[in-house]
């Protein structure tokens, strides 16, 4: 009898082979390496956890269906990201339709006067650990619009181009700049709030 | 260009978005204006601050069971992307080919009936209102209401019934 493959210790790009050959274990392994972080990215986007469960899990469904055009470009997880957050814009537009009334489109920037606040200045805080200001920067995240929190985990987490953005999120790329803009302003405001709240800053 | 434009040439400088001629005419110009030069450090430090700044999450279910669930679904999209790419079973193929073709078969005859009938036909008259076709195999007959503007076309093939049977139908 054949010796089974030592999945646990196997490198990527030989599971990614194994599992376009059908192989379901070398694909149980890839979910077990990387469904932490395409939960993540999905919970960054939705902010529901039930949501983010459901579509990292379409996106690992999409995936399998999906490995043969897999050609290593970018890396596996990254493909993979790509995925979840398509997923989450579509949920994202589904749930828009839905909407009749959208709050959203009174927090939109339109005008040049709202568009003139100041970036809010957050130094570097002493005593604050990266995973505390973390806490902080998601909690502030949270508080913002789904097309602002979008821009920005596209931009900053995705590392996704203006161009790539606005193919994306449909819209061109000056809504991409003005909504990244006004989105990094909120963000540093409320950051700004919490870490004062937090006797972090004077 | 206006002040809201500049500042998002400020953004896209800070962002790597802006290159060439472009940019080095915005960084000469932040040279000159402090306030240009304030907002490019604040966004610059924004920048720094977001950079992985993601917060890591642990999945709130357990790993078997997300695998579970996901090769579940695996195993559903397959079944049916099977049953949608297998032969056709027999009902299947009764409706795809047999229907439209008895369809198109009824058709046909009944436009080569209408092109024949009237002069080659044996047309016996029932009643005021009723036709009757004779066809060796086929017996055709038509019910016209003239009040109602309605027309009835019956078509009947010949069923040769065997003794045997005769016998069920009449017990």
């Amino acid at each position: 009898m054949p010796e089974e493959p030592a999945y646990s210790s196997a490198e990527e790009p030989q599971l990614v082979e194994w599992a376009k050959l059908g192989d379901m274990q070398a694909f149980e392994e890839l979910v077990a390496r990387y469904r932490d972080r395409i939960y993540v990215r999905a919970y960054s986007i939705m902010r529901n956890e039930t949501l983010a469960v459901d579509l990292s899990q379409n996106a690992w469904v999409k995936a399998w269906q999906r490995l043969e055009q897999f050609h290593g470009e970018a890396s596996f997880p990254t493909w993979l990201s790509r995925i979840v957050t398509n997923l989450c814009l579509d949920e994202l537009r589904r749930q828009k339709r839905a909407r009749t009334d959208s709050i959203e489109a009174m927090e939109e920037t339109t005008g040049p006067v709202e568009n003139r606040m100041e970036v809010e200045t957050i130094d570097p805080v002493e005593g604050l650990s990266r995973g505390e200001l973390r806490e902080r920067i998601d909690a502030a995240l949270a508080k913002l619009s789904d097309k602002h929190r979008t821009v920005i985990v596209l931009y900053e987490f995705e590392q996704l181009e203006y161009r790539e953005i606005a193919e994306k999120m449909g819209t061109s790329i000056g809504t991409v700049m003005s909504r990244l803009f006004y989105a990094r302003k909120r963000l540093a405001s409320l950051l700004k709030e919490t870490l004062k709240r937090d006797g972090l800053i004077e | 260009m206006n002040e809201n434009e500049t500042e998002l040439k400020v953004q896209s400088l800070v962002d790597g978005e802006l290159t060439g001629r472009e940019a080095e005419e915005l960084r000469a110009r932040l040279e000159s204006d402090a306030g240009l030069r304030t907002l490019h450090a604040r966004l610059t430090v924004m920048r720094g601050l977001m950079t992985g700044a993601e917060l890591p999450r642990t999945l709130p279910e357990s790993g078997d069971f997300h695998w579970s669930q996901i090769s579940k679904a695996i195993e559903r999209e397959e079944r049916q992307a099977k049953h949608l790419a297998r032969p056709a079973s027999s009902a299947n193929w009764l409706l795809r080919w047999v229907v439209p073709l008895a369809g198109v078969a009824c058709l046909v005859l009944v436009l080569t009936m209408k092109q024949t009938a009237p002069p080659n036909l044996d047309i016996l008259l029932g009643s005021d209102h009723e036709l009757e076709l004779s066809v060796d195999d086929l017996d055709v007959m038509t019910f016209n209401t003239g009040d109602d503007a309605m027309s009835i076309v019956w078509l009947d093939y010949a069923i040769d019934l065997q003794q045997d049977s005769l016998q069920l139908w009449l017990d």
